[in-house]
């Protein structure tokens, strides 16, 4: 079926940071997490927890709070004392806004969605008016002595509970006066702890406020006399979760067998090593080279960096972050590599989403989060900028994935939530649309030859689409009447990266987080019967039986989690492992915990 | 088992410490805070938890701190002596010492002495005591002499006894030591002779004191690194006279004699001492823990930057001066108890009982019957037995039970269950009360349990113990009572459940290969190895028949179904524990002796279970055994007929100990292969390798 030798990568050092806070969108069962980087990520809970969008980090930026308003809007607040309003079509910041407070430790969205309350480290609470197209400044309730850490409104909206350091205030919302103020014991058990900083304060509707402390205490308070009903000492432990992002942190130069690794603040360039041997599946070849690392590029000022890219041939690299467009020029002599900023970009090319070379390195493809695409030209150390094809009328949708074509005639990009587009580079215009689908494209790539445009969303589907035909292929349309089987729809991580093999046509190449999959479009497709993954290789099976069992998707799941897998030639594979192990290692103490034994 | 905890240092400032150390570390009267009085001039106020000082206080240049500073618990005040004679009293709001009230003494100070419930006293260096507040009242007087010329006080404590203050110093002329024992309140002060016994060159290096009713024990670590104890009555006999006293040796060369860096000793509860110096005369200085009653070392911690050899230990924290910071090293003594030393002591309830929900579906009482049983044969007998029911043609009481239960209130149904209860037993009895009692708490129908332990009804106990989840311990152990002591005739009669039992005479001639082969394999272990020999000796002095005895059930089946109800209940050992200590002891040694039989059935297979439907799990079995023996070890010991069972226990106990640490052995072995397989797993950070796709 397919012998590879691949270069198994385990040394992308990349550890996700952690998570700030979230917050959940009942209606669109959307969830936004905000990182510790300042980067705030929006999932799509209804398509597999599919990481849909994504606004990129900035160092100055401590989110602290985050919360969904009236008409599915998103604004978050930090330590710098700003409240921001994200741009979920365009995928920007639509504003920022100075709270005049210090720093901001809670927001908190009214019930109705219309009013924006924040608490700021001078001890105010501020209530905003939600507008249209903005907020305003309402008016400041009662100043506490301290940070206001937390704010829950009551459900019928007229009052607020907010926590601060040892004490619960609860305001009345018309007034803005504080109506009781409830002291929170600092001593638990008899240990005194130096300050009790109420960390979450949830109002119910009968009135109850409940709170949760730094002392390890969940308390119950009825809000209507100010008295504690009811105290529970839980577990003092801190609770983080780490998710691996989605988005694609790692290209690939095949001809040079580089890779190029994103960081939030650097790009890193590695050769891969090499052997002579040969052997049987599963050996582990001797190395005749080993990896190098070639190059470390650090970005300057305190934007994290959005996308980057390496181009096959290995001699461009870009890479973007929100205000900037980098690109590097690179000369390989022997084993010395140079480096050369391409200076005086366009101001077009500011911020991109997604950067994309052609397949002979002298297209550049960028999709800014103004909607736009475009495609530069790239000869010797210049470049020139050739055409833009404008987001369609009405909409502002930014594209975030792009794929184009071996032989450099189709692009297709994709946004977050409409259809395909496939652009004729050639002539520079718009081919047609792949119609759009409920969930959102998680992979897609063009085949050679047949310039079939292979799509995976976040349900698990497959769609094979010909672009030269403007329809979907009949083996597409086969696998959609038979169905996939169950076990590949339950997967619960999106393929994130598909290829073709240059001498199999009827093979796609694609992964998840936890395995590589070969589709061969020329054999059967599984039924719900048969076995899907057989981790055991066929030992002494009549070829009969073989042929009997053998189906289209041949899986391996020896990689995992997998960030990235990529054909580099006909028979050579490169798999980038991150080990959760690795990445617990460096996460502090008591995130994890040692459960039995001793 | 005491424990040293992991140390942590005060703070990073370097004390001022001389050749000799600090000063003194006193307890302030707030419980985390402490005074440390350094050698020169300052006196620092430390937070232990916050592990950072508080306030610090200085004398000026030139003067210097001669006693300790101590905190006033009844003022909250801060009392130091510098420059010997200058007394000066402050607070936490007092920022220089300079300014602060000041006394100037006629004599010179030894020391202050607080403990919480009484005013400090001042002892001079001569030897005379007064009250702080008397003294302050006329600085001036005139102090007596009371010890002789070249005699110097050595060392000083300070205790309150039934609320009055006892204050003991030692002094030592020439080599001699003199103990002086002053009641406060009565002023008699008695002198005492240390006498030193044979070895006449060695000097006392530390003392500590505990007290107790009538005597103050009075520990001293000599240079020859012995520990010795001497009794001092608080009430002597006759106090004019001059008494002698003698040490008696109570540890042996605990530290080095000849150690350069200083030794001292602290008694931290009454059984423990804490010791510092080393212990040769070559190696680092320890801290090391003793435990005097049984002469054992319990813990010990090495402190390489040395020590200025002092010790202080006030509530759970031990000071010392490690290197040149303070640190402290906290103490803990928990009560240890074999089920502890076994790894059993439990902290949640145990998993093997299920956990019924507390709605009571009264829809489906007939139906379900003990539905959530999880055991086919009880089903059907209860079916078999309603079928006969069903089958009488006038509506039986019972039937009217349940109806009146299913609809009325909580006050009727109350009385309608009293007056069923109150009727002759029916056949269907316990039908009925098994179809009520399904899904029902103890604590819904409290005289349930309380009437049938009355009428001794065995059957509807086990019933209870099998349905209800929420017994109070009182009541399960005044079951075991019951079915311990129940007559095996009047068992006869009695028509329990039997499906936790197994019929182990079936099996006998498989036994009796079985029983040689624990013998010689008991759970992997070979009990021949073990060090005990003499009781393996005298364990096969005994007549074979004994031997048989212990394989074959020591009671009767139903007894046997019974005691298993009471292993599946649900207890708390805390509860459970006080009641067990009222069972007689013949009870006790037959449950044990029963208890010890299920163990070793249980022993006989590989998954270490027994035979049955529903049989007690080797974990309830071994609970038991740990309960019934932390509460009645006392009384079992001392049994001539449970020496046997004791000796078949404490053999099983070191035989699980043995194949414990066996196992611990192998762990260590694994963990290499699994380390080895990681690594063949974990091919570093790069390779190249071959995949197959089929």
């Amino acid at each position: 079926m397919g012998e590879f030798k691949v270069h198994r990568v385990r040394f992308f050092n990349y550890v996700p940071s952690g998570i700030r806070c979230v917050a959940y969108n009942n209606q669109s069962n959307r969830l936004a997490v905000s990182r510790t980087d300042g980067t705030v990520e929006i999932y799509n809970l209804s398509a597999n927890y599919f990481q849909e969008k994504f606004f990129p980090g900035h160092e100055s930026r401590a989110t602290e709070a985050l919360c969904w308003a009236e008409g599915q809007r998103l604004f978050s607040a930090g330590l710098n004392g700003e409240i921001m309003e994200y741009d979920l079509q365009a995928l920007n910041i639509k504003y920022a806004m100075d709270a005049f407070g210090g720093p901001i430790w809670s927001m908190a969205a009214s019930p109705s969605g219309s009013q924006l309350l924040v608490g700021c480290e001078d001890g105010s609470v501020k209530l905003f008016q939600i507008t249209p197209d903005k907020i305003q400044f309402e008016r400041n309730f009662d100043r506490q002595k301290s940070r206001i850490l937390s704010l829950s409104w009551h459900p019928s909206g007229t009052h607020i509970a907010a926590g601060s350091i040892d004490y619960i205030s609860v305001f009345d919302v018309k007034s803005g006066s504080a109506v009781h103020k409830m002291i929170v014991d600092r001593q638990y058990m008899g240990v005194s702890k130096r300050k009790c900083i109420v960390w979450g304060v949830a109002f119910l509707s009968d009135g109850t406020i409940i709170s949760v402390d730094s002392a390890g205490k969940v308390q119950f308070w009825d809000s209507a006399t100010g008295t504690l009903v009811k105290s529970h000492l839980i577990a003092n432990a801190d609770v983080q979760s780490i998710a691996v992002a989605d988005r694609c942190l790692i290209s690939c130069s095949k001809k040079r067998q580089l890779l190029l690794f994103q960081f939030a603040h650097h790009l890193e360039l590695w050769r891969l090593g090499s052997t002579v041997a040969t052997g049987k599946n599963g050996d582990t070849l001797p190395l005749s080279k080993n990896a190098d690392h070639l190059l470390h590029l650090k970005t300057k000022g305190p934007e994290n960096i959005i996308c980057s890219c390496i181009s096959p041939c290995g001699s461009w690299i870009a890479y973007s972050t929100v205000s900037r467009f980098f690109l590097y020029r690179l000369n390989y002599e022997h084993d010395n590599i140079s480096l050369k900023r391409v200076s005086k970009m366009p101001a077009f090319l500011r911020s991109a989403l997604q950067i994309l070379f052609s397949e002979d390195s002298t297209k550049l493809f960028v999709a800014s989060n103004q909607g736009a695409l475009h495609i530069v030209q790239l000869s010797g150390g210049s470049f020139k900028h050739l055409h833009a094809f404008q987001p369609q009328s009405g909409t502002v949708e930014a594209m975030c994935l792009l794929a184009v074509s071996p032989d450099g005639n189709w692009l297709a990009a994709s946004g977050t939530s409409a259809g395909v587009h496939v652009y004729n580079v050639k002539q520079l215009k718009l081919h047609c649309t792949v119609p759009a689908y409920n969930f959102p494209v998680t992979a897609m790539a063009i085949a050679p030859n047949t310039n079939n445009l292979v799509i995976a969303h976040s349900d698990q589907q497959v769609f094979e689409y010909s672009i030269p035909d403007k329809q979907y292929t009949d083996w597409s349309r086969t696998v959609q009447k038979q169905g996939f089987h169950h076990l590949w729809l339950q997967r619960d991580t999106p393929i994130t990266h598909i290829s073709f093999h240059p001498k199999r046509p009827m093979h796609i190449l694609l992964h998840d987080a936890y395995m590589f999959c070969i589709i061969d479009k020329s054999l059967p497709l599984p039924n719900d019967k048969t076995l899907l993954y057989n981790p055991f290789p066929p030992t002494n099976e009549s070829d009969v039986i073989r042929r009997r069992t053998a189906h289209a998707f041949k899986i391996s799941k020896i990689y995992k989690p997998l960030l990235f897998m990529d054909l580099l030639d006909e028979r050579t594979l490169v798999a980038v492992e991150r080990p959760l192990d690795d990445i617990i290692a460096q996460l502090p103490p008591p995130i994890k915990k040692k459960k039995f034994g001793t | 088992m005491a424990a040293l905890e992991e140390e942590f240092t005060l703070s990073s400032v370097v004390l001022s410490a001389g050749p000799e150390g600090l000063l003194g570390v006193e307890q302030s009267d707030k419980t985390d805070q402490f005074l440390v009085t350094d050698s020169g001039r300052t006196v620092i106020l430390y937070k232990v938890s916050d592990q950072k000082p508080l306030g610090s206080w200085s004398v000026k240049q030139g003067q210097i701190i001669t006693c300790p500073a101590v905190c006033n618990f009844q003022t909250g005040e801060y009392v130091v002596v510098h420059d010997n004679k200058v007394l000066r009293i402050w607070n936490n709001e007092d920022v220089n010492l300079d300014k602060v009230f000041k006394a100037t003494l006629s004599a010179e100070v030894y020391r202050i002495l607080s403990v919480q419930g009484t005013e400090p006293l001042v002892l001079f260096k001569e030897g005379a005591v007064r009250g702080l507040e008397a003294l302050l009242a006329d600085p001036q007087q005139k102090i007596e002499t009371v010890i002789s010329d070249e005699e110097v006080i050595k060392w000083t404590k300070f205790f309150v006894v039934f609320r009055h203050p006892v204050l003991i110093f030692i002094t030592e002329k020439h080599g001699n030591y003199f103990a002086y024992v002053q009641m406060f309140n009565s002023r008699i002060l008695t002198k005492y002779t240390l006498l030193l016994g044979q070895d006449e060159n060695s000097v006392i290096k530390s003392f500590t004191a505990s007290v107790d009713r009538k005597f103050i024990s009075l520990m001293s670590l000599s240079s020859d690194g012995c520990i010795y104890e001497t009794l001092i009555p608080i009430r002597p006999a006759d106090p004019e006279k001059n008494q002698s006293l003698v040490k008696s040796l109570l540890l042996k060369a605990v530290v080095s004699g000849n150690a350069r860096n200083g030794v001292a000793l602290t008694a931290l509860d009454q059984d423990h001492v804490a010791v510092l110096g080393s212990p040769l005369a070559a190696s680092k200085e320890c801290l090391s823990v003793w435990n005097i009653k049984f002469q054992t070392l319990q813990t010990s911690k090495e402190l390489p930057q040395g020590t200025s050899g002092q010790l202080w230990y006030y509530g759970e924290h031990l000071f010392m001066l490690h290197g040149k910071s303070l640190t402290v090293i906290p103490y803990k003594c928990e009560v240890s108890s074999l089920a502890g030393a076994l790894g059993k002591l439990k902290h949640s309830q145990d998993p093997g009982t299920h956990v019924v929900s507390h709605f009571v579906n009264w829809e489906t009482p007939q139906g379900c019957g003990l539905g959530f049983q999880n055991s086919e044969q009880s089903r059907r007998i209860l079916r078999r037995r309603k079928i006969e029911v069903s089958l009488q043609p006038e509506v039986p009481p019972s039937k009217q039970l349940l109806s009146t239960i299913m609809k009325d209130s909580e006050k009727h149904i109350e009385v309608e269950v009293r007056k069923f209860l109150a009727l002759k037993q029916t056949p269907d009895f316990h039908t009925v009360i098994g179809d009520t009692v399904t899904g029902l708490l103890e604590s819904l129908c409290p005289d349930l349990m309380e009437i049938a332990l009355k009428k001794k009804d065995v059957q509807l106990l086990q019933l209870c113990l099998q349905q209800f989840p929420d017994i109070p311990e009182s009541v399960t152990c005044a079951c075991l009572k019951i079915f311990l002591s129940i007559g095996d005739d009047s068992l006869q009669e009695t028509d329990v459940n039997m499906e936790s039992v197994f019929d182990y005479s079936i099996n006998s001639v498989h036994d009796e290969k079985m029983e040689e082969q624990t013998e010689i394999l008991q759970n992997g272990f070979n009990p021949e190895e073990d060090k005990c020999n003499n009781c393996d000796q005298e364990l096969n002095k005994k007549p074979q028949d004994e031997t048989k005895e212990s394989t074959s059930c020591p009671v009767v089946q139903k007894r046997a179904a019974l005691l298993n109800a009471i292993l599946h209940s649900a207890y708390s050992e805390t509860f459970l524990l006080p009641h067990l200590k009222d069972i007689p002891a013949q009870h006790i040694t037959l449950f044990l002796k029963y208890l010890y039989f299920l163990y070793l059935k249980c022993s006989e297979n590989a998954t270490m279970t027994l035979p049955g439907i529903h049989p007690p799990t080797l974990n309830q079995i071994m609970d038991w055994i740990c309960l019934l023996l932390d509460a009645n070890f006392t009384v079992v010991v001392m049994m001539p007929e449970a020496k046997r069972l004791l000796i078949n226990l404490y053999k099983l106990v070191k035989s699980q100990i043995s194949v414990y640490s066996e196992l611990n052995k192998i762990e260590v072995s694994f963990r290499e292969l699994q380390k080895l397989n990681q690594e063949k797993n974990n091919r570093g950070l790069y390779s190249i390798e071959v995949l197959e796709l089929f």
